[in-house]
């Protein structure tokens, strides 16, 4: 063991005991996005000001996430002995009084907002958190640390043995370190899967120097947000991943390329580098290494093929954001021409892993092909929007029982979309499928990056291709005619089609689109066209209804539907009246009537007045 | 409104810049940090200051969404185009927006009062469908709290 590390290490968890054995309690408050979409701020000013009013004696401390998103804000209370810990959920602010009176004056419990026990003993009104439905069956390995240290402090991740696997790595040949990741059979996370330890050989095998390493954290999939999570809530993971990379690899320098929409994962990157570099865990001669490795964070300004390593290097060298042509790779030419590796956030994340408890114990937490665990995030038809890690090999259905809570209202699943625009789109009947790489490549799609989208039975499979094909449309780079002007060509039919407009020639045409945009040189405009493929071999009924009875069977596309009123007295009228962005409800003698080609289809009106206002198909 | 900065301004924010090591990025999200927006002139001071065109500088600006050319507006409605709040009537919100706005996606009013951007999803999808209002997120939205919203907006700006 390296002896500057040890005794920063050990520095740290004395700090951390020292805190622990203070006698006073500790609460800590999630403060991740999310968190803060659901008001976490505000409860953290509350507990702050009630601490003060009433003269507390309490640490107050912030953490990452949990993985409970729509139960934010989370809180933990660690009783003053030190020995016990409570998570609770969902503390507004107005609730903040009796809490505190509870947890901290009381020196009790508050079982109304528990979510288990972290640390101690359940009890009769508190079970354990491991035993809590959402965390059963979970594996948390690399959101280890997520929401239990403040990810502003090196101490709190280093207390919780961050660096250790660096530290191992740096007794070890490059080639031993490579072995090792190919031992554990590490994909990467990213979407393709490819082994992260071939990867690094192609770099650490490289001819030119200086060569860098590229974190890609641009998460652009929408619905996916395992990265942002991992980065919000134990940065030093990530920095320490890449460590490990660099010394397989000798790249002397990285980047965090991360989309501008996470400021605060932007931040907590930037204080984690700073951090490390103080502790001598970045910089030049690392721990007395002689080893020089540091870090740079770099903001992205919205593209989505910036996700798309070549475009990810272009657009840091200076230029617009358009994916390269392949090859060379970056292997061979990268940032500056030089060579450069670029993996995905959870894929560096899982080295310090498998260095620290070695390849036998990180692969054997499942007998699934892929090996490890995977986060997941769920949203769209779910009662539950959260984030997960487990062992790949889960069906899908399960995910969503389990995790998701299933779909609100009791209304049948539709379908879903396993990971981002690209990947395509299955109906609910394939909804058994296990979370692997597998059978999603053998039915022409794939696994994605994590982020899982379900749909319900009131969803219109043509509404949602026109809504992915119009984001790849939005998001070409303009290189290929056959990305930005296939896009533009599909979007325009699937518009006719959910407009009452559809010609029986239309499905022949997206199929011919599907075909040309293949040729495309980058994965974005080639895959673009995964949901309308999937759509038509899955939900080919759905358009031909449309196209041949010009009948949307959903009633929810604004081109096949019309408003009428049907009880024209109704009071609640004149509220709808009022809301109407387009005034299209107006006095008609007695009672309202609509003008139809006033009408948007927003629906504000019926929101106010469902007694008096129905929906109709346009065409009948 | 403020004045648009001078070039002088401009060349002392950008100095230090290198295009040689990645800094086209870093250096338009400064200017656009410190002013709100990259105007003509701070393109033609950053290129200078780079050593390249202001075509290429030009080409960056135009390429991602995040940058603005004109000032910023007041008061402004973000919209998430995400698939969650797509599956929760997401599209007829923004439809709603735009006629109550009188204002196409990424439009501001011509008195800089109040702007309608479209945003993407950050994984705070418990909250669908939801914008974002001068950066907070107002989420569970319907469609009459989101012309109540936009209405209130615009008598804000106006005033
Ligand atoms: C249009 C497009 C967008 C992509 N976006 C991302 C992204 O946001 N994050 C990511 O890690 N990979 C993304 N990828 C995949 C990357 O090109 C690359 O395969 C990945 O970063 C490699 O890392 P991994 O081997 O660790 O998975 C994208 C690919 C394409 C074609
Ligand atoms: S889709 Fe709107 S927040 Fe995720």
């Amino acid at each position: 063991m390296n002896d500057r590390f040890a005794a920063i290490a050990a520095g740290a968890r004395e700090r951390r005991d020292a805190s622990r054995s203070s006698g006073r309690p500790r609460i800590a408050l999630c403060l991740d996005t999310s968190s803060r979409a659901r008001g976490g701020e505000a409860t953290l000013a509350a507990l702050r000001e009630a601490v003060a009013a009433r003269g507390l004696d309490v640490e107050i401390a912030t953490t990452g996430s949990w993985g409970f998103c729509w139960l934010e804000p989370t809180v933990s209370v660690r009783s003053a002995a030190g020995s016990r810990t409570v998570l609770y959920h969902s503390l507004t602010p107005d609730r903040v009084e009796e809490f505190l009176r509870a947890v901290i004056v009381e020196a009790g419990e508050f079982p109304e907002l528990a979510l288990g026990v972290v640390e101690g003993p359940a009890t009769d009104r508190i079970g354990l958190l491991r035993d809590h439905p959402f965390m059963r069956g979970q594996v948390r390995r690399l959101m280890a640390n997520c929401g239990r240290i403040d990810p502003a402090s090196i101490d709190d991740a280093l207390a919780n043995r961050a660096y250790e696997g660096f530290v191992t790595a740096l007794d070890m040949e490059p080639a031993a370190i490579i072995e090792l990741m190919l031992e554990s059979g590490l994909g990467g996370r990213g979407g393709g899967g490819f082994p992260a330890g071939r990867k690094w050989d192609f770099l650490r095998n490289a001819t030119a120097d200086p060569r860098y390493l590229v974190c890609n954290a641009d998460e652009g999939d929408p619905g996916a947000w395992v990265n942002r999570i991992l980065m919000e809530g134990d940065p030093h993971l990530i920095v320490e991943g890449m460590l490990i990379a660099a010394l397989a690899t000798h790249a002397v320098e990285g980047y965090v390329y991360i989309r501008h929409e996470y400021p605060l994962a932007i931040e907590r990157m930037n204080e984690a580098v700073r951090q490390a570099r103080e502790r001598g865990l970045l910089g030049e001669d690392i721990l007395g290494s002689g080893k020089t490795f540091d870090l740079v964070v770099f903001t992205g300004a919205g593209s989505y093929v910036c996700g798309e390593e070549t475009g990810l290097i272009n657009s840091i060298d200076g230029y617009r954001g358009m994916p390269r042509i392949r090859p060379p790779f970056p292997a061979q030419a990268g940032l500056w021409n030089l060579p450069t590796n670029v993996n995905n956030v959870e894929t560096y994340a899982n080295a310090p892993l498998i260095l620290r408890e070695g390849a036998a114990w990180w692969s054997s937490v499942s007998d699934d092909d892929a090996k490890g665990t995977k986060m997941f995030t769920f949203s769209g038809a779910v009662n539950q929007s959260g984030c997960v890690e487990i062992p790949f090999g889960l069906s899908v259905r399960e995910l969503l029982e389990r995790y998701g809570g299933g779909v609100p209202g009791g209304v049948p699943l539709k379908g879903y979309q396993p990971g981002g625009p690209l990947s395509g789109i299955l109906p609910a009947a394939e909804a058994d499928l296990p979370l692997t790489l597998a059978p999603f490549r053998e039915r022409g799609m794939f696994l994605g990056s994590g982020g899982i989208v379900f749909f319900d039975e009131t969803a219109s499979v043509v509404d949602l291709c026109t809504y992915f094909l119009g984001f790849a449309e939005d998001e070409s780079c303009g290189r290929c005619t056959t990305c930005f002007q296939g896009t533009q060509r599909a979007v325009e039919i699937l518009r006719r089609i959910a407009s009452g407009g559809g010609r029986e020639t239309d499905l022949d045409k997206l199929g011919d689109l599907i075909q040309t945009m293949i040729w495309s040189n980058c994965l974005h405009g080639q895959f673009a066209p995964t949901t309308v493929k999937l759509a038509l071999r899955e939900f080919r009924s759905e358009f031909e209804t449309l196209i041949r009875e010009k009948r949307d069977p959903t009633r929810s596309l604004p081109g096949m539907i019309a408003y009428e009123i049907t009880n024209p007295t109704a009071p609640a009228l004149a509220g709808a009246a009022a809301v109407c962005p387009t005034a299209a409800i107006v006095a008609d003698g007695a009672g309202h009537a609509i003008v139809d080609e006033l009408c948007i289809r927003c629906d504000a009106c019926r929101e106010v007045a469902p007694e008096a206002i129905a929906i109709r198909d346009r065409f009948a | 409104m403020a004045a648009e900065p001078t070039t002088r301004e401009l060349r002392a924010l950008v100095a230090g810049y290198e295009f040689d090591r990645g800094h086209l990025l870093p250096a338009l999200i400064a200017i656009q940090e410190r002013y709100g927006y990259v105007s003509r002139r701070a393109m033609e001071a950053l290129a200078r200051q780079l050593g390249t065109t202001p075509a290429l500088v030009y080409g960056a600006v135009s390429f991602y969404a995040d940058f603005r050319t004109e000032p910023p507006p007041r008061r402004e409605i973000v919209w998430c185009s995400g698939p969650a709040c797509r599956l929760r009537g997401g599209d007829r919100i923004r439809e709603a927006l735009q006629h109550t706005l009188g204002l196409p996606l990424d439009g501001q009013s011509a008195d800089g009062a109040c702007g309608f951007r479209l945003g993407q999803c950050n994984g705070t999808c418990s909250e669908a469908p939801q914008v974002w209002l001068d950066g907070e997120v107002v989420g569970g939205l319907t469609v009459a709290a989101a012309v109540a919203l936009a209405r209130e907006v615009m008598e804000d700006g106006a005033s």
